[in-house]
């Protein structure tokens, strides 16, 4: 469905976009999973041909994308990282606005106004202009006016900054609901739980190049973390780590602020072999906990960097 | 296109800036000037109490003129013979606003600085001109000297203007010409805003219309229409309010004031829209360079000083020639006061070819559908 190649993007000095390949399939939520400023944006304002690029090619429905490929645009929605409203409209105005722009038939256009309205949830908030909305349903109207003509493409970007809990997780659920109903979505975000939660596929971005891609599962695979260990421990020594880093299947431990931390490679049992060991040398420790490997993990095995620094 | 349009007015309705400045504030600004000027031209003076104290050598003439004043419906001095102590007096209990010593050259003692003092000091002037005049006459055309008694007896006549189309002319209606011109012009703030949400580098909403369906030359056609609509409006409703509210002697054909406040409107958004469209400069910047352009715009077209404009015309004719609030000004002027159709038309020709060159530049500015950065 979208083929980009080679997409290369400079401002001034700075190479934002650094030879990037992606290719999303139709039906797939294909997360681009990135810190800030790590390109994502941009990737995404050339795919919309909003930016001009240097280099490379995006190819979408099979068709080069030009901004006067209004064949294309026609299927695409687009929900914006800053929103993107009138103050001056009303709920329901606003989403009529810019389904109009789409959709020219005004009883199928109401129709569909309504369904956006259910689906985001602000059927008691249709008369309300955007400054009395709460941050959240905010939100939810920039989202309503990006999918209320029913896309076969929606791009996501970042629709969850400085949003409550709550409307979070009405967000997310939402967007599983429009890609049951056959729209494809890209979704950018520096937050890796949202994306792990709900993406198909990923892409994990840094400094305009894509450095990992597939389902979480591949991706948590590529990396040599199985399993990340955490224990309160206080006052341990050296000859103590010691012993813990040699047991089998760790590769990496740290101890800060009275955490242990220890990373382990897929097997069993990694967790009670370190008990065993620190109940040997007699040493009091809190709380324990185990941890499958986070995309965090991923990131940081490649970068060397967590995602949110 | 009516989709875009109707939603366009809409937002463009509802918007504060959009609606206080090119109408609120010259409606404002139009009752205020009302309230300023036209009472001044209503005001009842009162009859100013006036001594006179005679002394050796009185010119009678001046005893005759002040007599004259003192006659008649419109009385506007009350004079009372005195002497100098009960004059003084009189003055010093503000029984009488001025004395006048009415000697060989009269003279005058005021107690304050207000209209009444005014008044009687230009009268003494008025006098000593007309005395200096007949003076004049009598060494080089005694025989006229009849006629120019009979002028100088006729003082209170009040002095009436007059066009060279034969209507008269109300000296403070200039100001609501340029009012008028000013409230056009102030239909740049719809422009700039229209003009901004249209670049993608500029707004989110922008960016989100860019990459829509719709053509970027229908998006902009729609806001440039929209715009040209409501300041119409605006205008209309402005000049309504100074016709048949504040009663403002308008007397030009409806027609021809129409076209004047249509391509008014027209060259205030062109104004807003280029400016609007001008690279990456700063909102604040773009809307000082507005507000600057509209207001000193408006005062070389003689908004806050009658004798602005006419001083422009004489010193530096290039820039009332190029000032669209001059213009628009000026094109009232034509119909209702000179019944000047030569110049009405130039008025009106040169608006419209600075609205076109202005729409066409920011049209050019504007079109662009990819940008260097967002």
């Amino acid at each position: 469905m979208i083929q980009i190649e080679n997409l290369v993007k400079r401002y001034g000095d700075l190479l934002a976009l650094d030879h990037l390949n992606l290719r999303v399939d139709e039906g797939e939520i294909y997360g681009l999973l990135g810190p800030n400023g790590s390109g994502k944006t941009t990737a995404i304002s050339c795919l919309l041909s909003l930016l001009k690029y240097d280099k490379g090619s995006i190819r979408i429905f099979g068709e080069e994308m030009r901004p006067d490929n209004y064949k294309i645009k026609q299927q695409i929605g687009i929900v914006l990282q800053n929103v993107a409203v009138f103050d001056e409209l009303t709920v329901y105005e606003n989403i009529d606005c810019f389904c109009g722009l789409y959709v020219k038939n005004k009883e199928e256009r109401r129709r569909l106004v309504d369904e956006a309205v259910e689906f985001v949830g602000l059927e008691g908030y249709t008369k309300m202009r955007p400054k009395k909305l709460s941050g959240g349903l905010l939100r939810r109207l920039n989202i309503a006016c990006g999918i209320a003509h029913k896309p076969r493409l929606i791009i996501m970007d970042e629709p969850t900054v400085a949003v409550d809990p709550q409307s979070r997780n009405r967000i997310l659920e939402g967007i599983q609901e429009l890609n049951r109903q056959g729209s494809t979505i890209i979704y950018t975000s520096h937050y890796m739980e949202e994306v792990e939660q709900i993406c198909t596929k990923i892409a994990i971005i840094d400094h305009g190049r894509k450095i990992a891609e597939g389902t979480k599962e591949e991706l948590k695979q590529m990396i040599k973390t199985g399993e990340t260990v955490t224990i309160e421990a206080v006052m341990l020594n050296e000859e103590q780590l010691q012993m813990i880093k040699e047991l089998p299947h760790v590769f990496d431990i740290s101890y800060e602020s009275q955490t242990l931390t220890v990373r382990c490679t897929t097997a069993k049992h990694n967790l009670i072999r370190i008990l065993d060991t620190l109940k040997k040398q007699e040493t009091v420790f809190g709380r324990v906990y185990s941890e499958l490997p986070t995309l965090n993990d991923v990131f940081l095995e490649i970068t060397g960097k967590q995602l949110r620094d | 296109m009516l989709h875009l349009i109707r939603y366009n007015i809409l937002v463009k309705f509802r918007n504060f800036n959009t609606i206080f400045w090119p109408l609120a504030f010259p409606l404002i600004l139009g009752t205020l000037f009302y309230f300023a000027f036209g009472k001044l031209d209503e005001a009842d003076f009162e009859t100013v109490e006036t001594a006179v104290v005679e002394e050796a050598e009185a010119d009678a003439m001046f005893l005759e003129f002040l007599d004259t004043m003192a006659d008649g419906e419109e009385q506007l001095l009350a004079v009372e013979k005195m002497s100098k102590e009960e004059a003084l007096t009189a003055l010093t209990d503000k029984k009488v606003s001025g004395i006048f010593f009415v000697g060989k050259e009269p003279s005058l003692t005021v107690g304050g600085n207000g209209i009444a003092e005014s008044i009687l000091q230009s009268l003494l002037e008025s006098y000593g001109n007309g005395k200096q005049t007949m003076e004049h006459v009598m060494k080089t055309h005694p025989e006229g000297m009849p006629k120019a008694v009979e002028a100088m007896a006729d003082y209170k006549t009040l002095v009436e203007q007059a066009s060279l189309g034969g209507r008269t002319t109300d000296g403070n209606v200039q100001f609501f010409y340029a009012l008028v011109a000013m409230a056009c012009l102030y239909g740049a703030f719809m422009g700039f805003g229209a003009a901004i949400a249209l670049q993608a580098n500029l707004t989110p909403v922008a960016a989100r219309r860019c990459i829509t369906p719709t053509h970027k030359l229908k998006l902009v056609v729609s806001e440039m229409l929209s715009c040209f609509v409501l300041h119409f409006v605006d205008i209309l409703v402005l000049l309504i309010y100074l016709r048949y509210i504040l009663k403002l002697d308008f007397r030009g054909n409806t027609g021809e004031m129409l076209l004047i406040s249509l391509i008014g409107s027209m060259i205030g958004v062109s104004m807003g829209i280029f400016v609007g469209s001008i690279g990456r400069m700063q909102e604040s910047v773009k809307v000082g360079i507005l507000l600057g352009m509209s207001m000193v715009g408006s005062f070389l077209a003689g908004l806050m000083n009658a004798e602005m404009k006419y001083m422009v015309d004489h010193y530096a004719p290039i820039v009332n020639k190029l000032n669209p609030a001059a213009l628009i000004s000026d094109a009232f002027y034509c119909i209702n006061v000179y019944d000047d159709r030569v110049r009405y038309t130039r008025s009106l020709a040169t608006l419209s070819v600075m609205c076109a060159v202005l729409v066409i530049a920011a049209f050019y500015m504007v079109r662009r559908e990819r940008y260097d950065s967002l």
